[in-house]
């Protein structure tokens, strides 16, 4: 056959398709159930950090989700978490809202009456790395750690303070990420909206 | 053949290398340098398809049709891409998540089409393996270098490491974009300047042996 | 269909185009950017056909995303998938200029043969999958993300020019001066984060 034929090139780009896709497909068959696990994986281990229960290793989280946290929903995975730390009922929802450039997904624990967080983690974002994408650094995350919250919620410094967040724990404020303002205030929102939804599930039991 | 090979190693890691003399393919993997453990799995990465694309296409060379050699070369390199991707998604999911899109991009990193074109497309299979590895590794050097002083500087800490305390200011800056070029351009000035002044030290040497001065090589 | 985010369409194209400008901020398409803004002409040409591309395939590849990919649960081959569309937009897109206006195709054909391998066009289509936009947000980042490229492209082949006469350390000449400028561009576009707000 000669090279240049349409029979050629037809044959030639079809075997060529398929010796390439079929490898891929099986790898990505064969990476699939760990693939699934690390989504849950991720979840799980996020509301076990914004409850602030400590753990050593994945199997380990594993193991203290099943046996710390009552999930509400279907799945075991679904919003809202219920636990009791340190004797407090607390609850923690998964609440997803605008960024700056695609949508922000947060788990927000806190007491069930929404009165002090217990902490924050975040599950997805896209923001600018280095500028909103900072939002995910444990600094951040950290001053929202049993920070107590006024009656308008959670409010935000966003004049820099000391780049390693507000360490006062009574004022109901977080710092802002430097040069970062919009997204820090999108994370401030949805914080607020996840103690609205909080409250809700507390009173609702 | 091992002198060969070395000589191919030097050619894509300095004399030849992809950033300071062909100034290719700073465009994919220049956005994740503020961060040196991303910069790492980037640049395996693109070592990785480049040398394994290259391998593959300088093997099959000869049986694809002229007509759709473009886009068998996507083909072929977006394979070994795709794979990254998928064993990145499988077994570092942090990372995976934190590069988002700059894996997909491996695929139009000029390295990887210009090497196929310029060194696979008219080469053995072993010497385009060693080409491409020597390449990406030149290309991860420079980068990884970037990387180091982008964390350093915006964080105050190398591979996650804190190196510095806390009387430390981070420079912002280097977290964002625009030091990366002042950086790759800083880079190109120092590695152009020493070439210069080796090359005329060559040439000093040659003239002062009464050698005729070789042609200037380009 | 995924949940798209609550971002308007319009607000997101004044953004890609400004605070968050593909090349500036992104260093995608960074390659052609620097061979060919020596020339301010060309620049003109390119820039023009890399808006009209990225905005085409933003819309055809979440068409194909959407409808095609994760129906058949091939989301792993979404990248090659991606990149033959971009090529086959290309092509089309070739051939259209060339059939209907041979004194816009003078200018501009021989520009996009290299926009298929130009990483602003798959950047765009893979953020936008990421972001998971839905059609209209894509296609206004898409347009976004293309204006911003041409916006810088034609602004630093002005610079260029003025640079060109300077005296400028023989290690930097070409490349590296035009890297520094890049880097200053960058700098002075962050200036425009926190003008728009996203509601």
């Amino acid at each position: 056959m000669k090279k240049d034929s349409i029979a050629y090139v037809v044959l030639f780009t079809f075997v060529a398709c398929a010796a390439f896709i079929a490898p891929l497909a099986l790898a990505n068959e064969f990476t699939k159930p760990r693939v699934e696990a690390n989504r849950l994986f991720a979840t799980h281990s996020a509301v076990l950090r914004a409850f602030g229960i400590a753990y050593a290793d994945p199997a380990d989280a594993e193991a203290k989700y099943a046996s710390l946290v009552r999930p509400e929903g279907s799945g075991t995975d679904a919003p809202p978490y219920r636990a009791t730390i340190e004797g407090i009922p607390c609850v923690a929802v998964r609440r997803t809202g605008s960024g700056l450039w695609g949508s922000i997904t947060m788990i927000v624990a806190a007491d069930e009456r929404g009165e002090r967080l217990r902490g924050v983690e975040i599950l997805d974002q896209v923001e600018t790395p280095g500028l909103g994408g900072r939002i995910d650094e444990p600094w951040f995350k950290e001053q929202f750690r049993g920070e107590l919250l006024g009656p308008d919620g959670l409010g935000l410094d966003q004049s820099g303070g000391s780049g390693k967040g507000d360490p006062d724990k009574e004022n109901a404020r977080v710092d802002g990420v430097t040069g970062a303002s919009r997204t820090s205030d999108f994370v401030r929102i949805i914080v607020n909206g996840a103690i609205a939804e909080i409250k809700a599930a507390g009173g609702a039991k | 053949m091992k002198g060969k090979n070395a000589a191919i190693m030097k050619e894509g890691l300095w004399t030849n290398n992809p950033i300071f003399v062909q100034v290719l393919g700073i465009c994919s993997t220049l956005a994740v340098t503020n961060n040196v453990r991303n910069t790492l799995i980037m640049a395996l990465g693109v070592t990785f398809a480049t040398a394994f694309g290259s391998l593959t296409l300088s093997a099959i060379k000869n049986l694809i049709p002229r007509k759709v050699r473009m886009i068998v070369q996507v083909l072929v390199l977006s394979f070994y891409v795709i794979l990254v991707d998928i064993v990145l998604r499988a077994y570092a999911p942090a990372i995976s998540k934190q590069l988002g899109p700059y894996v997909g991009l491996i695929i139009t990193n000029c390295i990887l089409m210009g090497r196929a074109e310029a060194y696979a497309a008219a080469n053995k299979p072993w010497p385009s393996f060693v080409d491409g590895v020597a390449n990406g590794l030149g290309y991860g050097a420079v980068l990884t270098a970037i990387a180091v002083a982008r964390e350093f500087l915006g964080f105050g800490s190398v591979l996650g490491l804190r190196l510095v305390g806390d009387w430390f200011t981070p420079w912002t800056i280097m977290i964002m974009a625009p030091s990366a070029f002042f950086l790759v351009a800083l880079a190109l000035w120092g590695s152009k300047s020493l070439g210069a002044r080796a090359e005329a030290k060559k040439k000093a040497a040659k003239a002062a042996a009464g050698a005729p001065a070789p042609a200037a090589k380009s | 269909m995924p949940e798209a985010p609550l971002v308007s369409p319009l607000v997101l194209f004044f953004a890609s185009i400004l605070t968050s400008n593909i090349l500036l901020s992104n260093f995608l398409g960074t390659c052609s950017f620097i061979a060919i803004s020596k020339d301010w002409k060309s620049s003109f040409g390119l820039g023009l056909a890399v808006t009209f591309v990225i905005g085409l395939c933003a819309g055809i590849c979440w068409a194909v995303l959407y409808l095609v990919v994760i129906p058949l649960g091939i989301e792993y081959l979404s990248f090659v998938i991606f990149i033959i569309v971009i090529a086959a937009v290309v092509q089309v897109l070739e051939m259209v200029i060339d059939r209907f206006s041979p004194s816009l195709y003078m200018s501009l054909g021989i520009f996009l043969p290299l926009i298929t391998v130009n990483c602003a066009v798959l950047g765009a289509v893979l953020f936008m999958q990421i972001r998971k936009y839905d059609f209209i947000q894509s296609i206004a980042f898409g347009f976004g993300s293309g204006a911003g490229w041409w916006l810088a492209i034609m602004l630093l082949a002005a610079i260029r020019k003025r640079i060109e006469n300077n005296p400028v350390p023989a290690g930097l000449k070409g490349t590296g001066i035009t890297l520094i400028t890049i880097g200053f561009m960058a700098m002075a576009f962050i200036g425009f984060s926190g003008m728009i707000a996203v509601q």
